[in-house]
């Protein structure tokens, strides 16, 4: 049920002819770059993850609504909710996930921090694959099964962002506490690079023209935890990620990512979609 | 720290939030205020002296009125002359500015007052805003 919800969101938002906001949509669906939403801009995005595990594992769905919220130039919060369906098994909703941004420099530098701080109350049924912490494959047990291990997470990220002749370059460090037990720290990486695939603006109205565009690659996944050193059965994903500027208040994106070790699902495919209202004033 | 202290953990965080929430109201603003101008926020010397590359190519200025419309009008308005959340870019003190200083503040943007860095955008199209706004009129 819930991704004809979603499917009924999108409709909503498609037909509301909001303004235009000037933020930038980020290519990447893991990896953050230092680009803040617009104070006042309210965002509201669907997204959905769609894994393809080895064997005769379950492929799953794993939809997502990100309402994204610019409380100032340096602070923009999020909320994210989502849910998962098991192919041949059942589905529901896996938690939610309230996330901070806080740039801490006035303007543009050579590399861009921002700080991160999000809060989590997801199951082990949760598929969403925001960020990849820790080692270890997924748990592919019965849907109900997992949905029982509830999980309270603390999570924070050093983001840094570049904008280099063109190009963004990003990197995130991640670090992951789960509240729920007695266990180390899980720690994560994202990386991406991506560039808008126009350079001048053309003068007339258009969809496809290339200045719409954006491409780029991430590269994501685990490295272990506090207690658990090394790399070993992590899981990593290379990327590849397109972003089509719709309209003006409008972004739809896709990537494919390639699991990369043996713990790692072989493909995973994720399309998201994401509308801008200026809903609030600004400082 | 075992479920229970999570349990406690929660209720801690969300008042945190909202005491941060609170703390920054002051530069929280959900309508009607004008922003005020950041007199620190100043244009590095090797910046104010760039010239746009675009200037020999005043045909380039339709594209940036373009950008313009997609980036920058909601907040700046339509004909940019600026709105309960930004600045009339027509104004004196605004198009006294050099291109190049124009060029640094739409790239590097304020996340003091709420202006976005737009170094996201290509070079090229971020000159041509700059093309565009000094088809702006002088404010009467």
């Amino acid at each position: 049920m819930l991704p004809s919800r979603l499917l009924g969101l999108v409709m909503v938002c498609v037909m509301w002819a909001a303004p235009s906001s000037g933020a930038q949509e980020r290519a990447y669906f893991v990896t953050y770059d230092h680009y803040l939403e617009e104070p006042g801009n309210l965002e509201i995005a669907v997204a959905n993850t769609s894994g393809f595990p080895r064997g005769d594992r379950p492929s799953y769905n794993a939809p997502w609504i990100e309402i994204e919220y610019g409380l100032t130039g340096w602070w923009t919060t999020e909320l994210y909710v989502e849910g998962a369906t098991f192919s041949k098994d059942g589905g529901g909703f896996t938690g939610w996930r309230w996330e901070h941004r806080f740039r801490p420099l006035k303007s543009e530098h050579r590399i861009n921090p921002v700080l991160y701080v999000e809060y989590e109350r997801i199951n082990e049924a949760s598929r969403i694959q925001k960020e990849i912490i820790g080692s270890g494959s997924l748990s592919f047990e019965p849907f109900d099964e997992l949905r029982r291990e509830q999980a309270h997470e603390l999570e924070a990220k050093l983001i840094l962002s570049s904008a280099v002749r063109g190009w963004n370059v990003s990197e995130n460090l991640i670090f992951e506490k789960n509240l729920s037990k007695d266990e180390g720290v899980e720690l994560g990486y994202a990386v991406g690079v991506s560039r808008p695939l126009g350079t001048l603006a053309s003068g007339s109205s258009c969809r496809l023209c290339r200045e719409n565009f954006v491409a780029g690659i991430e590269a994501y996944g685990g490295l272990g935890s506090t207690e658990e050193r090394g790399v070993r059965d992590t899981r990593h994903f290379l990327a590849p990620v397109l972003a089509w500027r719709l309209t003006e208040n409008t972004t739809v994106k896709f990537s494919t990512g390639f699991g990369l070790t043996d713990t790692s699902d072989p493909y995973m495919v994720r399309v998201g979609w994401a509308c801008e209202f200026p809903i609030g004033g600004r400082r | 720290m075992t479920g229970r202290s999570a349990h406690r953990v929660l209720p801690t965080l969300v008042l945190a939030t909202l005491v941060l929430v609170l703390l920054a109201s002051p530069t929280v603003v959900w309508s009607g205020q004008v922003r005020e101008r950041d007199p620190g926020w100043t244009v590095p010397p090797q910046d104010d002296s760039r010239s746009n590359p675009l200037a020999g190519r005043p045909e380039t200025a339709g594209g940036g009125g373009k950008v313009f419309q997609q980036r920058c009008a909601s907040c700046h308005g339509g004909d940019g002359r600026g709105t309960s959340r930004a600045p009339n870019l027509g104004q004196a003190d605004v198009q006294a500015q050099t291109d190049g200083a124009l060029f640094w503040k739409i790239s590097s943007g304020n996340a003091h007052t709420g202006m976005p860095a737009f170094s996201f955008l290509p070079e090229p199209q971020r000159w041509q805003l700059v093309l565009h706004l000094r088809t702006l009129s002088a404010e009467p």
